[in-house]
């Protein structure tokens, strides 16, 4: 029984990822044109102000722009292929390289706020489907919706004047103080993990401490949208035939709503939350700049700023390929959660 | 006209605290509109004015009587930024929304209408768009329409565009394929009418529904977004206008200098107009959303007792159960429903009981009123005995340790009654160790096993889940699950009707095994006479609420004596009928049921009395009481 279903798990998830293709190459399609119809010279945008014309014109060989639009356009698609997005024009540093490090920040704090949001989202959402039309629903209704209001920056500046200056009780800056930083070996750029690998125990409450205000900050923001789906998809499974079946077994109600009502709301639940992967993203590029948290979001603004087509193209390449990822993963989830999916 | 009344009406429609969130959603909205477009006159200076009368305001000061919500580092009052910034925001959401709806719907239109090779593109374009991380597109527009347009107003609105335009494509597509795919619809389409007014009817009544909610949850997203571009600085040019986001990347560096009012009253301002918007496509969307509408049962006080109480049948043997005057009420919009009005009966141990009547008498409601399983608002009340106790009276905790073990029910619409994430095995784990909680793994097994082999499902099936079975089989899963406890009660509710004629008789049989081997009482609710003929001992039929006729199946059915009872039987198709019969009318309604007895508009037998007085319950002998006036 066991093997034929791993099977028809496996056999699912072949099909989803052949299914993933086409998007991936819209997606690429999409962040090329987008790059490319930009009226202008990249490179002059960038840099030209410093160089003669003479000199942009290597540049420009360099960089491909020279070429004719198709043939930048398969250049890009090989570089994705191969991962390898070229050199900065702006900084010259290897755009992989920047997108590695800086991602491993990125995912710690995405992971770190997605882990509040489940948190705080979930059982505030349960109690409010589950109490529907009572104050308690109205409360965590409306404290999903006022959160969700606030802008991620704006609760980064009332979090870090709140508990950075006016009680001191953490940093409001950065991963890592600097010592720590130096004291760790990079190997995948979580910080947290690495230390772990490397038995730095010591470095943990530095780096936790770092991580707190950030990852509340941006996952409270998407716990208003957790609490929101939650409660919907409750109130939904609340009414199923079979809840009312289990009460008729005497199954008492937390039971009823966290084995049942609950893990059928889920699979909606974690559907959604996959698409609201860019949500994440969003928040953690806005979030990264509040508390100056070294992300690939960060670069990305610093890129930016900088009119850097090569690293911007690059990076949000990286975020596009993470969001197919990202969908992936929950398309697993779901596939292991129901079992009609894989069917 | 009438869309414009259709898509006020969800205004009116919400009732109690969501009708509140409603209206406090409007009037946040309301005031934000209004700063906006009364700006110049309410704003008492200009968004980058920092003098007047060829004065000077201080920098940084704080909130005082000449700036009442303080000064900024260039000296700007704070309190007219944000009444200019609520120009600034309204302005980019107006323009974003106006740009998605005229791209987006007609797109939508032509894709649904059209099909084929661009409906599918356009789709494939559609979903990316919808993947991608919305503020990573914004910012990229952004970034690149700001080297050639610059960054005003049309900058941030286009950039905002695109991210909705796929959301109102994907609502008017949908609702025109949807459309397409009605019969009639598609009727016309065969006999060469291109039904274009249809189509076009129905897509406006869908547009003008959904695009409202979606309008106003974007409007919240677009002004959170315009925010978060202005704040990384590729939005809203500083020079060309204020804008709240800005304001508060401003308010970052003032705090740490300890001037807090710089980025906390653009910070406010936010998350009011954010929070309104949020409030109307929320409250919107829930009274549009079917699924979400308010269904719930308004609780209400029992009124008194209005009718005789029915008599029970007089009969010998130990009763299971005893029911004497049970009434449950729902309380509904329109006022209380009496679904089961004054019933009386009993159930003997190992005895089958038929309740029969049409769809709508309270079959199902009296089955969930003696299980306490009633919705929240429903009232119950009068005497259900079990085991010395008035079930009625007993706490809902107690009422939960008793269902189960003690009193049981099969449900029915199998299809839908177990968990379908749960494997069989889990489902009757969860039932055996809530009841018996010191029950080892191997008794829960060995238990579960032999219930279901006593309904015929083999143990290689256990660990299955519900999907891998047909109805019939779950129906019987359900069954074992019932009685893997050993209740000594089980209502069983139409278990048969949703299954074909060769599984309604496997399951009639296990039933019958049941009663005869493990002494079990069951109610079994049908409409279907010849299922009672044919397994019941004894036969209550039930009209309106009431239980108008019961006795011994054999009696009842040789010689009815009520009326309906007649008409019921009567109109039962069998081999030998010859013609179909039904009785005229339906069954009334429970909100206002008619006067005397309830049976009167429909009765063939209707005497003048019979509309006036509710009739007695009269014994007939032999344990068969009947209300009517025939017999008294």
């Amino acid at each position: 029984m066991a093997s034929s279903t791993t099977g028809s798990l496996r056999r699912y998830l072949v099909t989803r990822l052949l299914l993933v293709i086409p998007m991936v190459f819209i997606l690429l399609t999409i962040v090329f044109i987008l790059m490319r119809v930009a009226p202008g010279d990249p490179i002059q945008a960038s840099v030209g102000a410093h160089l003669s014309p003479a000199q942009l014109a290597v540049r420009e060989h360099q960089a491909g722009f020279d070429k004719p639009l198709l043939v930048q356009y398969f250049n890009y698609l090989g570089q994705v292929f191969t991962g390898n997005f070229g050199t900065a024009i702006t900084d010259h540093q290897p755009v992989t390289q920047v997108i590695t490090r800086n991602g491993g920040a990125t995912l710690e704090l995405t992971l770190a706020a997605m882990l509040v949001a489940v948190l705080v989202g979930i059982p505030l959402g349960l109690l409010a489907g589950r109490m529907r039309d009572t104050w308690i629903d109205v409360s965590s209704r409306l404290f999903g919706i006022v959160i969700y209001a606030a802008p991620v920056f704006f609760l980064g500046l009332l979090a870090q004047e709140l508990f950075g200056r006016k009680l001191g009780w953490l940093p409001t800056s950065s991963q890592a103080s600097v010592l720590t930083q130096l004291d760790i070996k990079p190997h995948t750029h979580l910080l947290i993990l690495d230390a772990v690998i490397d038995g730095k125990w010591g470095a943990l409450p530095d780096l936790l401490k770092h991580l707190v205000l950030p990852a509340a900050v941006l996952g409270l923001t998407i716990s208003g949208v957790v609490i929101r789906l939650v409660r919907v998809n409750v109130i939904q499974t609340l009414r199923g035939d079979y809840i009312e079946a289990a009460r008729a077994r005497g199954i008492g109600e937390r039971g009823v709503v966290v084995r049942h009502a609950l893990r059928n709301a889920l699979v909606p639940i974690v559907t959604i939350t996959g698409l609201q992967a860019a949500l994440l993203m969003s928040g953690a590029v806005l979030t990264e700049q509040t508390f100056n948290w070294p992300g690939i979001g960060n670069r990305l603004v610093f890129y930016l700023e900088a009119r850097d087509y090569t690293a911007v193209q690059g990076i949000v390449t990286a975020f596009t390929l993470a969001v197919v990822v990202i969908s992936l993963l929950i398309d697993v989830i779901n596939a292991w959660i129901d079992p009609r999916v894989r069917y | 006209m009438r869309g414009l009344r259709r898509a006020l009406a969800p205004l009116f429609a919400a009732r109690g605290l969501p009708r509140v969130l409603l209206w406090v959603g409007i009037s946040l909205t309301a005031v934000f509109v209004i700063l906006a477009v009364f700006a110049p006159l309410i704003a008492p200076y200009g968004f980058d004015q920092y003098a007047a009368d060829g004065v000077r305001f201080p920098q940084q000061a704080a909130p005082s009587i000449h700036h009442l919500l303080g000064t900024t580092v260039q000296s700007d009052d704070v309190l007219s930024r944000i009444i200019w910034g609520a120009r600034t925001s309204i302005e980019v959401v107006l323009l974003a929304l106006l740009l998605s709806i005229v791209v987006g719907v007609p797109l939508g239109l032509v894709s649904g209408y059209f099909g084929g090779w661009l409906d599918r593109i356009l789709v494939l374009i559609n979903d990316s768009l919808i993947a991608f991380p919305y503020l990573l597109l914004a910012i990229v527009i952004a970034f690149l329409l700001q080297g050639s347009i610059g960054g005003g107003v049309a900058t941030a609105a286009f950039a905002i565009t695109v991210i909705y335009i796929p959301q109102y494509f994907r609502v008017v597509r949908n609702s025109v394929l949807s459309v397409r795919e009605e019969p009639y619809v598609e009727a016309g389409r065969v006999l060469g009418a291109p039904p274009r007014t249809v189509i076009r009817r129905y897509v406006f009544a869908n547009v003008v529904q959904s695009v409202p909610v979606l309008a106003s949850l974007n409007a919240a997203d677009a002004i959170l977004t315009l925010a978060a571009l202005s704040f990384l600085g590729i939005g809203i040019d500083p020079s060309a206008a204020a804008e709240w986001g800005y304001d508060i990347s401003r308010g970052i560096d003032d705090a740490q200098a300890g001037y807090w009012w710089t980025g906390l009253f653009p910070g406010l301002a936010i998350i009011l107009l954010v929070t309104g918007l949020t409030l109307v496509g929320e409250s919107l969307n829930d009274s549009i959303n079917p699924l979400l509408r308010q269904r719930r049962f308004t609780a209400m006080a029992m009124p008194k007792a209005g009718l005789e109480p029915a008599l029970a049948p007089e009969t010998a043997g130990t009763s299971v159960i005893k029911v004497r005057d049970l009434r449950v009420w729902y309380g509904s919009e329109r006022g209380p429903v009496q679904a089961v009005d004054g019933v009386s009966l009993d159930v003997r141990q190992g005895e089958m009981l038929g309740v029969v009547g049409e769809s709508g008498c309270g079959k199902s409601t009296l089955a969930r009123g003696l299980l306490g399983l009633l919705p929240a608002g429903a009232v119950r009340d009068g005497l259900v005995e079990f085991d010395g106790r008035n079930l009625v009276e007993l706490p809902s905790e107690e009422m939960r340790w008793l269902r189960g073990p003690s009193l049981g029910m099969v449900f029915q619409e199998p299809m839908t009654r177990l968990d379908p994430l749960m494997r069989v095995s889990a489902h009757f784990a969860e039932a055996l160790r809530t009841h018996e909680p010191e029950l080892s793994d191997t008794e829960v097994r060995r238990r579960s096993l032999d219930a279901l082999a006593g309904m015929g499902i083999p143990p290689t099936r256990f660990g299955n889940y519900p999907y891998e079975f047909s109805g019939g089989m779950r129906q019987r899963i359900l069954i074992a699950l019932t009685l893997v406890l050993g209740p000594k009660f089980v209502v069983a509710d139409e278990p048969t009707t949703a299954l074909d004629v060769l599984v309604e008789a496997q399951i009639l049989e296990i039933l019958a095994d049941v009663k005869r081997n493990f002494d079990t009482s069951i109610l079994f609710i049908t409409h279907n006479l010849g299922i009672v003929a044919e397994a019941c001992d004894r036969v209550a039929v039930m009209y309106a609420g009431r239980v108008v006729e019961q006795g011994p199946v054999s009696a009842v059915f040789a010689d009815p004596q009520h009326p309906y009872t007649r008409e019921l039987l009567a109109s039962t198709i069998s081999l030998r009928t010859t013609g179909l019969r039904y009785i005229e009318g339906s069954p009334p309604d429970l909100l206002s049921p008619p006067s005397g007895c309830r049976f009167h508009p429909r009765c063939p037998d209707v005497m003048a009395v019979c509309s006036e007085r509710f009739p007695p319950s009269v014994e007939l002998g032999g344990g068969h009481p009947v209300e009517c006036w025939l017999h008294v």
